[in-house]
């Protein structure tokens, strides 16, 4: 244990990961992979990869922890993890939910009319 | 007096609006803005599963938490009720607002598989409006006796209701 930078993320429920480096690198490249299924003209496909390829860089040029925390200013190494985990699964969704497509359905032309 | 007006707050909220509405076309049917800074999104009833796991799950749009959900009766529309989902997202500290419709016979998807907090949420407006959604893990009476017939909240039920007690 005192091999680790911290001892506790001080959150609960949240581990402290040993080599975060590794299961960042691994979770990128699974979503960019899940990424590639997707048409290349959806804004999804666009906006995800930016976010992922920036975080990335981030993650392979910095190998300082603390440091690569307050590069990406989005809360605890381990949160970070978690969010590519949320993004990973959001992805293999989206494949199957195909929202690129164009509007299901109009409304009824009263039914957001407000005022009624 | 009267409260001034954030600019810097609209325009963000605007910006992100559009983010979203380009994303997710095949769903979104509105997105609007209010004066008071509030982002709403209006939905086809198709959609609320992959939009809300999509503000859960997406990094730009962490709306983790499910602050609250309700229906509005407006008895003139074709649909009548629509279903409203307040978000907040503690990482961006912001809030959106997801609107649906349905009429009273069209089940909805249930957003318990998304956030576990619309449970007792669905069970309310389940019972004051009876609106049915689909895949709940236990959809009853929550807030009536427990053989109350009607649902209270509707805009044709009267205040004091139809059985004298």
């Amino acid at each position: 244990m005192f091999m680790f930078p911290v001892q506790t993320t001080g959150l609960v429920g949240l581990a402290v990961a040993g080599n975060p480096h590794e299961r960042l690198r691994i979770l990128y490249t699974k979503i960019l992979s899940v990424l590639q299924t997707i048409p290349k003209d959806a804004a999804y496909r666009k906006y995800t990869e930016q976010i992922v390829n920036q975080r990335f860089n981030l993650v392979q040029t910095e190998t300082d922890v603390q440091k690569l925390q307050d590069k990406l200013n989005s809360g605890h190494i381990e949160e970070v993890i978690v969010q590519a985990e949320n993004e990973l699964s959001l992805a293999r969704k989206m494949v199957q939910w195909k929202p690129w497509e164009p509007l299901v359905e109009e409304p009824p032309s009263d039914q957001w009319r407000w005022p009624i | 007096t009267v409260r001034p007006k954030n600019e810097v707050e609209q325009k963000q909220l605007c910006a992100f609006g559009e983010y979203v509405a380009e994303i997710l076309p095949k769903y979104i049917q509105q997105v609007q803005v209010t004066c008071f800074n509030e982002l709403e999104l209006l939905i086809h009833p198709d959609g609320i599963i992959p939009v809300l796991t999509f503000l859960r799950d997406h990094t730009n749009a962490q709306f983790k938490s499910l602050a609250d959900l309700t229906a509005v009766d407006v008895p003139s529309r074709q649909y009548r009720f629509e279903i409203v989902y307040n978000l907040l997202s503690l990482r961006f500290n912001s809030r959106i607002r997801v609107k649906t419709y349905t009429d009273e016979l069209t089940p909805i998807d249930s957003a318990v598989s998304v956030h576990k907090a619309a449970n007792w949420y669905e069970r309310e407006v389940w019972d004051m409006y009876g609106v049915f959604f689909a895949n709940h893990p236990d959809l009853r009476r929550i807030l009536t006796d427990y053989g109350f017939e009607g649902h209270p909240f509707r805009k044709d039920f009267p205040l004091s209701g139809y059985v004298e007690v």
